[in-house]
């Protein structure tokens, strides 16, 4: 007898179908085939081949490439580096420990651009706090300008997407040690082990997992992160925070070279994927272990 | 009787719905600021159009000026253009190129009514693709207290290059000061200003024949004053556009910096001077002369509507009310225009000058022909290429950009 097909639960996943062909699918198969175009505004464009592609690499596009990697990395290391710290300090049986975890919040919670602003004025060299400080201690003797050179520009916006970043990794790793049991702590101390011990054989192994992932989903963000240089700087000055992501949308969007611009556009996705890649192999491999456990 | 009055107000506001929705809209976006004296004369104007043409209802909407282009185009290039937008004129070509906007057809006599140079601000491929509702021409405000505390002997002001650096070193070194407000920001204004420089040393970007001859001594010249300028501008200059300069002129903290006539009324408590552009070693007094334009969007459905607003509002009387109210240079010679020197005697810096000043090189591309020579002057602020270097790379990128 032959067995009939229940259809129902297919059924019920075209919407979900629809969605993701809607959003993911159409929007990465359009990028990939303009990639291949000289579309701009005009009314007519041709496919081109591997033009474009050709095109980015012969501009200082490798330079981007190399300088977007930089920015992430540094971003990332500071923020789990400094996310780790705030996680530790967070954890700490002190009184007031509540209300830490909420004051800790404000730069993830207030919207992007606000709080971008807000460094905009701060690292102004005539009004603003910190060069104001500086002077006052005596550290500068005159007014400096953060975002006028092309090194002081870079870590300025790197301060800044890392003061937006450490809250969520400091709350995300602050759960990871939250879940160590209580009582590998109690039977260290019994046995005369330091606080400074503690933290490298117990703690840091055990939330190993989490900062590694955190640490890849991080990057991917960074990775990402517009808004941040964009507000700050627009790329510049002379391109030195132009990182992929601007330089894409200085393309497509600023000069309506559309075709040229999802040709940098699929370059990230390349970038991207790779980290996907790397994260998926991971993320695998510590489930394993901890099957095998 | 409550029940009766409330039937009524029902009735009525079902009825004013009705009026509302059978009325055709027409989105208009215009880049620049909300509040101020200029939209509000602008919308007693398009109230009056909507008075006379009441099938159309009008949807103004302010952008700043940092992402209002990019919109406007965006949409149109999208497929869902507004109606009519107010945008700078140098965004005209690429629109027409793309076949995005309509063209405008004028009569010999409203093509002459217009001040010289302003309709070319407008014009490509032989077509006239908005109408000028701001024109703008510039001169540099001076901070005269600052000028006689350096113990400057300039009652007018500095007229040449030299006089300018001269001015501005004196300043920075006896004062508390610097001499000049310098934009250098990736912003449309640090072309502008820098363009005003070019125009007044009889340097060109793009000859009467649309060969590009910007690689020239006399524009080698303007970016040699730039470098001499640096060391007595308010520190880092790339970390500023016009609008951040502002603050500091009004605050005192600079002592000169271009401007147009309009800007009178945010200087502050400065007693302040004004003059024309100075003069470069191989020129004369010049200006760049740089319009903002209406320009009436293909396939809105509302083209015709949207020219009759366009042209109301561009209406040679409203017009002229229009640019004195916001302290613009008159986009027409007029009454009004002709009485502004008498009115106040700074106009004719602004006035005089548009005969011998220059246009924004008209280039399809002009956010490229912005990032080519905003990054080339920034290289000179900062050092790393000489002023011959940066002629050189404007010219070839502006070559390549052409083609």
């Amino acid at each position: 007898m032959k067995k009939k097909v229940d259809l129902f639960p297919y059924l019920l996943l075209v919407p979900a179908l629809l969605l993701v062909i809607t959003i993911v699918a159409w929007p990465l198969i359009e990028t990939f085939r303009l990639s291949f175009t000289n579309t701009s505004m005009r009314p007519t464009w041709e496919y081109v081949g591997f033009e474009n592609y050709v095109e980015i690499f012969e501009d200082d596009f490798n330079e981007i490439i190399l300088r977007t990697f930089l920015w992430m990395t540094i971003s990332v290391v500071l923020k789990i580096v400094l996310g780790t710290i705030g996680a530790l300090l967070l954890s700490a049986a002190l009184p007031g420990r509540g209300l830490f975890r909420v004051l800790v919040m404000p730069p993830w919670v207030v919207p992007i651009a606000i709080g971008v602003f807000m460094w905009s004025w701060m690292y102004n060299g005539q009004f603003g706090m910190i060069s104001g400080i500086a002077q006052r201690i005596g550290l500068i003797d005159g007014p400096f300008e953060f975002l006028a050179y092309k090194t002081s520009s870079f870590l300025s916006t790197i301060v800044t997407d890392v003061w937006v970043g450490v809250p969520l990794v400091s709350l995300y790793l602050l759960a990871a040690m939250q879940s160590i049991p209580r009582e590998l702590h109690e039977a260290a101390w019994t046995d005369g082990a330091s606080r400074f011990y503690r933290l490298r054989r117990i703690t840091l192994p055990l939330i190993a997992p989490s900062i590694f992932t955190m640490a890849l989903l991080s990057a991917i963000w960074t990775f990402n992160s517009f808004d941040i240089i964009w507000i700050l700087t627009e790329g510049g000055p002379r391109g030195a925070t132009t990182t992929m992501i601007i330089d894409t949308y200085k393309t497509a969007i600023s000069r309506f070279r559309f075709g040229e611009g999802s040709a940098r556009a699929v370059m990230i996705l390349l970038c991207l994927t790779a980290f996907s890649v790397v994260y998926m192999m991971l993320l695998m491999r510590t489930a394993r272990k901890g099957e095998s456990r | 009787m409550k029940l009766k009055s409330l039937l009524f107000a029902g009735t009525a506001i079902v009825l004013g719905a009705q009026m509302a929705s059978a009325q055709t809209e027409i989105k208009f976006i215009n880049c620049g600021a909300t509040d101020g004296v200029v939209p509000e004369a602008q919308n007693v104007d398009v109230a009056a159009w909507e008075a006379e043409n009441p099938d159309y209802k009008v949807m103004q909407e302010y952008i700043p000026w940092g992402q209002c282009q990019e919109k406007a185009i965006t949409l149109a290039a999208a497929g869902d253009p507004v109606g009519l937008a107010y945008l700078g004129s140098r965004t005209l070509p690429q629109l027409a190129d793309a076949g995005l906007i309509v063209p405008v057809e004028m009569t010999d006599e409203e093509k002459a009514s217009y001040q010289p140079s302003v309709l070319a601000t407008v014009q490509f491929n032989g077509g006239i693709w908005g109408l000028p509702r701001a024109f703008s021409t510039k001169g540099i405000f001076y901070n005269k207290a600052l000028f006689e505390e350096a113990g400057l002997d300039m009652p007018n002001g500095p007229q040449t290059f030299a006089e300018m650096v001269e001015a501005s070193k004196a300043i920075s070194e006896n004062t508390d000061a610097k001499g000049f407000g310098m934009p250098a920001a990736s912003f449309d204004n640090t072309m502008h200003a820098f363009l005003n420089f070019i125009y007044s040393n009889g340097a060109e970007v793009v000859n009467s024949d649309g060969e590009v001859v910007f690689n020239s001594p006399e524009t080698v010249e303007v970016f040699q004053f730039y470098k001499d300028l640096v060391p007595y501008s308010q520190e880092g200059p790339v970390a500023y556009d016009r609008g951040k300069v502002e603050p500091l002129f009004s605050e005192g903290k600079v002592a000169m910096m271009v401007q147009s006539f309009g800007y009178r009324s945010r200087t502050g408590d400065v007693d302040y001077g004004i003059t024309w552009i100075p003069a470069g070693p191989s020129g004369e007094h010049s200006t760049l002369l740089i319009t903002d334009s209406l320009a009436v969007f293909k396939g809105s459905g509302v083209e015709e509507a949207a020219m009759s607003l366009a042209k109301f509002l561009n209406e040679t009387d409203r017009q002229a009310k229009f640019d004195d109210i916001a302290g613009w240079t008159p986009v027409r010679d007029t009454d009004i225009s002709r009485a502004l020197v008498e009115k106040d005697p700074n106009w004719k810096f602004f006035l005089e000058s548009i005969s011998a000043g220059g246009p924004e090189p008209q280039v399809i591309d002009y956010n490229a022909l912005q990032d080519v020579m905003n990054e080339a002057i920034q290289g000179v602020v900062l050092g790393e290429i000489s002023p011959e270097e940066a002629a050189e790379d404007v010219a070839k990128e502006l070559e390549d950009l052409m083609e």
